[in-house]
């Protein structure tokens, strides 16, 4: 069985209306994250609590959220309706998320939970541990120690990678395929941004994730290119690379195809916990894909031009 | 037949059977019943078995994840000589700098302390007299009592009888702990944290208590603003009620009345004295007027006055329901002397015991406490000093209890009572023993994940997981077929291996973890989808079926090694500088490639090898 037949498409004419598109997914989701002043993170990144718990029967956050716009503890009052409470899962479940207050009270979590059963008294399962899903609490110097953990480790990452592809091909290959993982990262973090999804420890994963991807992806069709540029010596560069994505195309499509079945299948079964985590990779797997050829060849083609 | 495959077979075969022994634990373990674990763990033989599964993270299976951190700006102000708002400042502008630049606090103490122009040497005489050896003894001691702490979380969280408790130091001054399946969090917490200094306090006796009550209304009253605030907390009914200023306050007292009043009836217009109720014998606040009290005692007003008197308010560790008939909930509040007369360090044993038959006291829960020579000298002078007078355990700063002196005690062999039932007393006991540490510590992040959320993650997860992977494997032997079949085995093993890998590294699983194995099942598919694109390119270009495999593999190698060098790259740098869960995830990554690489180019060549040398095949299955 064989889907793609020999095939002879000329993908690097069409890469400059790729770049656009891309520019404009990307300028989109710049602006987004400028709107909401940086992407969405997560109380990973920037401390306070998140309490989710779960009531026996379907509630109205509407009520919830106008119930928590009055709540006193130890005596101090606080108005949490204008944080974000959301059904987590399905729509017995609730979850609420809080950064960090400067003058949080202690054993703020379990108050939380306590206010969140009063409200519907009668919808509390009888087992405390079967009320709290989960309760998470970081502070604020960890998140940041986090957020520059993660930055740091992507980006020495990148620089090795950079290094490797440099000595193993050339070093325009390098910048190629470094250009196809930051576009994939930054269309992520956009579409985050831009469908309001929150980014969590979890998704950072996934980047890792993608990351990992693309880059793979694009090292098959760089080792086709670099083979081919030994048999058809004195080719157009452009044309070396055009034959060379035809020819990996097969596998690119085959690969792209079962990897996109198995995280859509993970997004749609593989309930609330990974999520956010796979729908990472759903964005990640196609821009992956999508980025070998447009945007890590044609930057490769750039460069090669310059020389 | 070119080659001898018999050599190849033996290491696949040793492989395959490493495999089957490595992973017959897991399997063992997660068929095992609820009735057959319990009887393995009463003969100890379940922990053997335990040390050689593959342990799942809290994030799957339910629990508490804790990050401690020793309060090392608390414990560089502790250790110092001379003690002065010059280096109180010091030590504030330090933290803060940290705090900010995410630095070492000790490297921005010294900054600020060079910057500021103070003369440590000064401050640290007995830990040496150049700013090194200072800096370098103060580092000691914050190892050394976050090494205590560790010490002591290990002691106490096997007292607690979780099962798997994981406690490890994370970094110089941190501690990790995770307590799987942990049901009662709070209790958890609270001994975790505990872990604070140690001190006891003679409690003043109730008519100069009295007294700083009647000076703090008093002063506060002239204060207006405080009156308005506590005006709008306290209870409207009785606003406008004028009242004498000198009020005696001795009924709050009254050890006779059995009944709760709240004073701000009795006194609407004392800002202080109306947030407190009257307990038979003690002095206690309401849970609702907490935030109003705390207030109140930071204000420079009040702190001014206690200052004056010597002594201090604190308040008890927990809230209880008091009263019978109310809802509502009080900490008892005590009124101490400033400077304890004895401090941490001193307890040598303390242990919780039902009393021995005969004393009066038979039956009930106690805890019975030994000091070192050092202690019972003081404790003896105090006691003897003091009887009748009470005397304050105080951890962290919060009163656990507060137990009369009934008689001069020489030999620092102490027995307290009073408890409500013996966990209060077991708490007490571990509080007195754990009171030896300079330095508090602080949580600084906390994860419950509920029993309920872990096993929906791992249901749906696993669910989602084998489904995606069927799916795989179907698509697989329908694409390519024959050929597709042997990738199926090498992918199933493949993960068997990582899983395997994992188990005899007692490494966890978590979420990210199961992230990594997604990758893993890809990169490993993508592998053979290289190998058999290019074998099937090889035979359109006429080649027969053995020398397009052989081709196929020899020109599919290098890509595959190059495109899985690049992320094995990325992995080792993700575990070198990530924390947990990027760890985590780097760990199955890394195990995953290199895996891969093995069953994609080695296992799957030789069976196809073999495939191969025993028909004389002009066409391929692929």
């Amino acid at each position: 069985m064989r889907i793609v037949k020999d095939t002879n498409i000329d993908f690097m004419s069409k890469s400059s209306l790729a770049l656009a598109s891309s520019a404009i997914l990307l300028i989109l989701g710049l602006i987004s994250m400028v709107v909401n002043g940086g992407p969405k993170l997560s109380i990973d990144f920037k401390g306070g609590t998140l309490v989710a718990v779960n009531f026996t029967e379907p509630v109205d956050i509407n009520n919830i959220r106008s119930a928590m716009g009055n709540i006193s503890i130890d005596g101090q009052d606080f108005d949490f309706s204008k944080e974000e409470i959301k059904h987590f899962g399905d729509n017995s479940n609730v979850a609420i998320r809080i950064p960090s207050l400067d003058n949080e009270p202690t054993e703020f979590s379990s108050h939380i939970i306590e206010h969140l059963a009063s409200i519907y008294p009668a919808l509390v399962p009888e087992s405390e541990s079967e009320f709290i899903l989960t309760t998470e609490k970081v502070g604020p110097k960890v998140g940041s120690e986090l957020s520059s953990d993660a930055f740091f480790a992507i980006l020495s990452a990148l620089g090795l990678i950079l290094i490797y592809i440099s000595i193993r091909f050339e070093f325009k290959f390098a910048i190629g395929a470094i250009a196809a993982l930051t576009h994939d990262v930054l269309i992520t973090l956009g579409v985050f941004s831009l469908l309001d999804y929150e980014i969590s420890l979890a998704v950072i994963a996934a980047f890792l994730t993608i990351v990992g991807y693309s880059l793979n992806d694009t090292i098959v069709i760089f080792d086709r290119v670099r083979e081919n540029m030994k048999s058809l010596k004195g080719s157009d560069f452009t044309s070396v690379i055009n034959k060379s994505v035809n020819e990996s195309l097969s596998r690119t499509i085959v690969t792209s195809v079962t990897t996109f079945a198995v995280v859509l299948i993970l997004f749609l079964f593989g309930g609330e916990v990974i999520h956010n985590f796979s729908f990472a990779m759903i964005i990640g797997v196609f821009v992956g894909t999508y980025s070998s050829i447009f945007i890590a060849s044609p930057t490769v083609i750039k460069i090669a031009e310059k020389d | 037949m070119q080659h001898n495959l018999t050599p190849k077979y033996i290491i696949i075969g040793i492989m395959l059977s490493w495999t089957v022994y490595a992973l017959y634990p897991t399997w063992q373990f997660q068929n095992m019943s609820e009735e057959k674990k319990e009887e393995l763990r009463s003969s100890g033989d379940l922990e053997q078995i335990e040390s050689k599964i593959i342990r799942q993270g809290l994030d799957l299976r339910g629990g508490m994840y804790i990050v401690l951190e020793a309060d090392i700006p608390t414990l560089v102000g502790n250790l110092a000589d001379l003690k002065d708002e010059r280096l109180a400042s010091v030590i504030k502008k330090a933290n803060e700098a940290a705090e900010e630049s995410n630095t070492d606090f000790l490297t921005q103490f010294r900054q600020s302390a060079e910057l500021d122009g103070i003369k440590l040497s000064r401050y640290y005489f007995e830990l040496g007299s150049t700013l090194d050896q200072i800096l370098i003894s103060l580092e000691e001691e914050a190892e050394d009592a976050i090494n205590r702490v560790l010490e002591i979380l290990q002691n106490r969280v096997d007292q607690f009888g979780v099962s798997e408790p994981t406690i490890q130091k994370q970094g110089k001054h941190r501690i990790v702990v995770e307590l799987a399946g942990i049901q009662d969090s709070k209790r958890a917490r609270d001994l975790l944290q505990s872990t604070a200094l140690l001190e006891f306090y003679l409690v003043k006796n109730p008519s100069i208590t009295n007294e700083i009550i009647t000076l703090l209304d008093n002063g506060l009253k002239k204060d207006s603003t405080f009156a308005a605030n506590t005006e709008d907390m306290g209870n409207t009914e009785t606003e406008g009620t004028v009242n004498n200023e000198a009020t005696n306050v001795s009924e709050l007292f009254s050890n006779e009345s059995d009944t709760l009043e709240t004073v701000d009836q009795l006194f609407p217009d004392a800002p202080f004295s109306s947030l407190l109720t009257a307990l038979p014998g003690d002095l206690a606040v309401e849970k609702k007027n907490l935030y109003a009290l705390k207030n109140l005692l930071n204000s420079e007003k009040v702190q001014s006055i206690l200052d004056k008197s010597g002594g201090q308010f604190l308040l008890s560790n927990s809230a209880d329901d008091l009263a019978t008939g109310t809802t509502e909930e009080f900490h008892r509040l005590y009124f101490i002397e400033k400077s304890p007369e004895l401090t941490g360090g001193i307890v040598e044993e303390a242990k919780a015991d039902l009393g021995s038959l005969g004393g009066g006291s038979a039956g009930q829960p106690v805890v019975s406490l030994t000091m070192n020579s050092e202690g019972s000298r003081t404790w003896s002078r105090v006691t003897g000093s003091n009887i009748g007078e009470r005397i304050a355990i105080v951890l962290d700063n919060k009163v656990h209890m507060a137990p009369s002196i009934r008689e001069k005690i020489p030999g620092g062999r102490t027995q307290i009572e009073g408890f409500s039932d013996i966990n209060e007393a077991k708490d007490l006991a571990i509080i007195l023993r754990a009171g030896a540490l300079p330095a508090p510590v602080n949580i600084i992040e906390e994860r419950i994940v509920g029993p309920s959320l872990g096993a929906d993650s791992i249901s749906q997860g696993t669910r989602a997981v084998i489904i995606g992977l069927l799916c795989v494997i179907v698509f697989m032997v329908i694409y390519y077929k024959m050929a597709g079949t042997i990738a199926d085995f090498a992918l199933i093993w493949n993960i068997l291996l990582v899983l395997a890998i994992l188990a005899s590294l007692q490494a966890t699983l978590t979420l990210p973890g199961i992230a990594g194995l997604i990758l893993t099942v890809g990169m490993s598919i993508d592998a053979n989808v290289i190998i058999f694109e290019r074998i099937r390119e090889e035979l359109r270009k006429g080649k027969t079926p053995k020398a397009a495999i052989d081709s196929g593999y020899d020109r599919a190698i290098t890509t595959i090694i190059d495109a899985n060098v690049t992320t094995l790259i990325a992995s080792l740098v993700l575990y070198q500088f990530g924390t947990g869960p990027i760890k985590g995830f780097a760990t199955v990554l890394f195990w995953g490639i290199l895996i891969s690489m093995f069953t994609a180019v080695f296992i799957t060549r030789t069976i196809f090898s073999t495939y191969i040398s025993r028909r004389s095949l002009s066409t391929l299955s692929i």
